[in-house]
């Protein structure tokens, strides 16, 4: 059996890596948008007033240029799987692809459909028709939220599928611990809350740059408003679920956490687990296994991570150690189970059955394996194999450090902004408070940086696993020669900036144009180029 | 008959329905952008003919993303290899796919070249998926040079060239495209006006002919290619794993196997040319409506014809024939396929619903006046 | 007869939520919170607007 390149690996990953960091710039503010459009309608139709029509319109305009890139982004997400993951693909499928046909069936059809009903039925439906249609909008996006998140749980802390040694993979078997894990729930509250949050900073932001300038202030100014209330609920609700799935992570993945934390020693090693201190800032070294330049707050981690007083929380060497006897576990769990492959007798079923649980430790080990051959390990080079394969069984913790850090600041940050938001704006007091109009309109893209850091936070601290404990990232990859990921890759990074490029063209372009005039034909004689400013009726963003 | 036997083969029809949803109605989309330069001289045109599919290609869209999802769901081991073993094309079809949302939505947002760019966007994703869409049946069809390792981890026997210029697979893209062009040259009669319907009428017209002739002289060809058939009696009910349990031999003509043991099967061909002929001679004869239902059924009639025709496999190995990958050994677990037929049972009718709805709402002409009234329009 | 179809419809709707919110909250806690968490910021953030309008009458009317 041909050797698993690692380079293909790291590529792959990479790869993946990008083009899922690249959809979620703009999954999370399709997913606050819509709702912050349903509120905007809701009030049209409540009051009548056409101030709110304008309002959906003009918002609605921003959000469709948002929207398609997200489409599209979405589109390599669903297929990426299978092109550059078939191992996993094959050895989850059965479980994992479940919510994504789901998500197909249930969510993308309902939000795709109605957009385009949203969009274009304003003249053809009658009013609470067409709010309709646009709450099964927001309902269908976030929808499709849940669904990837369902699956994305599962690879936290798989539940509802178990191995099957004829057909080699993880077998679906119970529908609702899939549904209802704990981390699908808290992560997709935690994930759809975030959308709310950049949904909602996005429109405070450019409603502070129209009340700065004194342009369009019956919009603005109402806008403002809708976001402020709609960012305040959201920030705090974020910051809640946060600590839920930190807990949860405490619980299921304990690598995680300890990398979160910064964590090498356990929480007891220098006195009691109650005064350990919760690290403001440290320069985690994954090389020397230790921290430099920490700064931290005493009696703050243990009651954060455990909810209690006094439980210890394992650190990272000690995670590592504990790993010691899995791995061997694991090694002959796999050497039975491609011994039960060949000759399906049931002697060495039993074998694997009874190590089962630590198969995915096997796997671990086969990277340094002699030949990447599990059956090749002898007890002269064991220790030296396990010792290695300890030391790959944690995340990377400066990473994973820093990005929980990044995330975290900025959502209390937000808190703090969206509240005295919330506070001038119900006073009517913003244009007294300029300083904090241009800082709304300086933190639009901070959202969207703390929603990355939390997807690295994820799936950076869920390493070496794909597949938390059971299959490694190593094992899950294609088996694609370097060539064709240097092709792809080249493709994407192209794609990709030509896109970007184009959508924040036209962000600014419609932004600053504000809502007057949606129309940008030409006027007569005067056709604007790809670069040059647009010709067009309203002047007043120049 | 146990019920994972009824279950895998539910789902290899249902796999054959989500093929032709995606055929009808993403094909009808690709064909509407491919056509675009050509059935819309000037910019205003050409936003006429964007805006006939504009409230739909998204809704459209969504049967390609179910297709991964439910293959995924369904046949994660075909899930996982096809797309790997394919990746090249693959990767070309995802590049070309992706421009396409965001052409729709950013051409007509701002002026002069900016808009020829999208255009030429348009025109490649349009032409790209649909001849890809095709040669992948052209390609399954012949075989693929695949195996497993113990793992369940597939090995590419093969280099990309082999099905990048495979004269089979590029005929049967082509034949793809042609149909493409004939149901969005349909759609556009449907809903346009002139100067666009003519043209569209006529692009609409040559694509029936050149489908019936390539369908033709693909029925001939496959009756010669080699085709893949089991030497063994299998069960239907085995795990599903490619890695044992088949032995597969290669014959010349063995695709028409299906057709000698059931006479019946005829009627698929058939059904594609009656639908074909009836797209031709009814958008001949001015009547797009019935010509865009005759063309749904020519797409139906030509994926079942070479379902039935390849029944039981799914993705024969030409290189390992007995890990071919088929009916039998590439799905989900019964439970798996339990949930997923309920959800597909469930939300199949609602997505019927509320689709049929959205073009009911949205039906009639589409005039330029109510392109440039609306601040949505593409 | 239109009026008692309508008041079946609307039971059959307010049945079919308290199921689902009995589900939700039984099995899954925190979607039961998404649920009724969403429709609140939304409907605050709408009352917001009315009130900004409310804020804007008021102060117009002193003047």
């Amino acid at each position: 059996m041909p050797l698993i390149d690692p380079s293909v690996v790291d590529l792959s990953r990479l790869q993946f890596a990008l083009t899922a960091l690249y959809h979620f710039l703009f999954v999370p503010l399709t997913l606050g948008m819509t709702f912050l459009l349903c509120a905007m309608e809701t009030t049209y139709v409540i009051t009548g007033k056409e101030i709110y029509k304008e309002m959906t319109h003009f918002w609605g305009k921003l959000f469709g240029i948002n929207f398609a890139i997200g489409v599209a982004t979405g589109l390599t997400m669903e297929f990426e799987f299978g092109t550059n993951w078939s191992m996993y693909s094959h050895f989850v499928g059965d479980v994992f692809g479940t919510p994504l046909a789901i998500e197909g069936l249930m969510a993308f059809f309902m939000e795709s459909t109605f957009i385009g009903l949203m969009f274009f039925g304003w003249d053809r439906l009658s009013r609470p028709g067409h709010l309709a249609v646009t709450y099964l909008t927001a309902l269908g996006s976030n929808l499709s939220a849940l669904w990837i998140l369902v699956a994305n749980g599962f690879m936290q802390n798989p539940q509802g599928a178990s191995f099957d040694a004829d057909t080699m993979r993880m077998q679906f078997n119970s529908f609702v611990s899939l549904v209802f894990s704990e981390d699908a729930q808290a992560k997709f509250v935690h994930t759809s809350i975030a959308g709310f949050v950049t949904g909602a900073l996005f429109v405070m932001g450019i409603s502070a740059f129209y009340i700065l300038r004194k342009q369009h202030m019956a919009l603005a100014a109402r806008s403002f408003r809708v976001a402020a209330l709609f960012g305040i609920i959201s920030s705090l609700a974020v910051v809640t679920l946060g600590d839920a799935l930190g807990r949860l992570d405490y619980l299921v993945q304990p690598t995680k956490i300890a990398a979160i934390e910064g964590l090498w020693e356990d929480s007891n090693a220098h006195g009691s687990a109650t005064s350990a201190p919760w690290l403001l800032f440290a320069l985690p070294n994954d090389a020397t296994q230790t921290n430099a330049a920490e700064i931290g707050v005493p009696y703050v981690l243990t009651p954060l991570i455990t909810h209690s007083m006094d439980t210890p929380i394992p650190g990272l060497l000690s995670l590592e150690q504990q790993a010691g006897p899995r791995i061997l576990n694991g090694i002959k769990a796999i050497n039975a189970l491609q011994q039960y492959g060949v000759t399906h007798d049931a002697a060495s079923l039993a074998t694997f059955k009874q190590y089962e649980n630590d198969m995915g430790y096997g796997f671990l080990a086969q990277k340094n394996a002699p030949n990447q051959d599990l059956t090749q390990i002898t007890p002269a080079n064991q220790d030296a194999i396990v010792a290695q394969t300890e030391k790959d069984t944690i995340p990377n913790v400066f990473v994973t450090f820093w990005a929980f850090r990044i995330m975290m600041f900025l959502g209390f940050y937000f808190v703090a902004l969206f509240a005295f938001a919330a506070y001038y704006s119900l006073r009517n007091e913003l244009e007294k408070h300029p300083l904090l109009l241009k800082a709304a309109l300086w933190s639009i893209p901070l959202p969207i940086l703390a929603c990355e850091f939390g997807w690295i936070t994820a799936e950076a601290g869920r390493q070496p696993w794909s597949v938390y404990g059971w299959l490694p990232t190593f094992q899950a990859a294609s088996s694609h020669p370097v060539g064709y990921m240097v092709f792809s890759l080249i493709g994407f990074a192209a794609l990709y900036s030509a896109f970007i490029a184009a959508e924040l063209y036209l962000m600014f372009k419609f932004a600053r144009l504000g809502p007057q005039d949606h129309h940008a034909e030409p006027t007569v004689g005067g056709g604007a180029t790809m670069f040059g400013k647009p010709q067009l009726a309203d002047k007043s963003w120049q | 008959m146990e019920l994972y036997v009824v279950l895998k083969v539910i789902w290899a029809v249902l796999l054959g329905v989500l093929f032709c949803g995606l055929a009808v109605m993403v094909g009808m989309d690709m064909g509407v952008g491919t056509l675009l330069n050509f059935v819309g001289k000037n910019d205003k045109e050409r936003r006429v003919a964007l805006n006939i599919i504009g409230p739909h290609w998204d809704g459209n869209q969504v049967w390609f993303i179910l297709g991964g999802g439910a293959i995924f769901a369904a046949f994660p081991t075909l899930y996982a290899t096809s797309f790997s073993v394919f990746y090249v094309v693959m990767i070309l079809l995802l590049f070309s796919m992706i421009m396409r949302p965001v052409a729709f939505e950013y051409r007509s947002k701002a002026a002069g070249s900016w808009r020829g760019i999208w255009d030429i966007g348009f025109l490649i994703s349009g032409a790209v998926p649909m001849i890809v869409y095709g040669a992948a049946f052209g390609n399954v069809m012949e075989g693929v040079g695949y195996h497993y390792s113990w793992t369940g981890q597939y090995f590419q026997d093969e280099s990309f060239l082999s099905y990048l210029l495979n004269p089979f697979a590029v005929m049967c893209g082509v034949l793809a495209l042609s149909m493409s062009i004939a149901q969005g040259g349909t759609m556009l009669m449907l809903r346009g006006e002139e100067p666009i319907y003519g043209r569209a009428r006529k692009a609409a017209l040559g694509g029936s002919i050149v489908a019936i002739i390539l369908f033709a002289v693909g029925g001939l060809w496959v009756s010669h290619l080699n085709g893949f058939a089991f030497t063994a009696p299998v069960d239907p009910n085995m795990p599903a794993t490619p890695l044992t349990g088949q032995t597969v031999a290669v014959q010349a003509g063995a695709w028409m196997n299906n057709y000698h043991t059931y006479p019946l099967l005829w009627a698929l061909p058939i059904l594609g040319f009656v639908g074909m002929l009836g797209n031709l001679l009814m958008n001949a004869a001015g009547k797009p409506v019935v010509a865009w239902w005759s063309g749904a059924l020519a797409w139906i009639g030509v994926i079942f014809t070479t379902g039935a025709s390849m029944f039981p496999f799914l993705m024969p190995s030409s290189t390992n024939p007995n890990q071919s990958l088929t009916v039998w050994n590439a799905t989900g677990s019964a439970y798996n396929l339990g949930w997923m037929l309920f959800f597909a049972l469930v939300f199949t009718p609602a997505i019927i619903a509320y689709t049929s709805w959205c073009y009911y709402v949205m039906r009639g002409k589409v005039k330029l006046s109510s392109i440039t009234d609306d601040s949505h329009s593409y | 007869m239109g009026k008692l179809f309508k008041f079946i419809g609307l039971a059959a709707a307010l049945a079919l939520a308290l199921f689902l919110a009995v589900i939700a909250g039984d099995y899954g806690p925190w979607y039961f919170a998404w649920l009724v968490g969403t429709t609140m910021i939304v409907l605050i953030a709408a009352a917001g607007a009315v009130m900004f309008d409310a804020q804007e009458a008021n102060s117009n009317g002193k003047v």
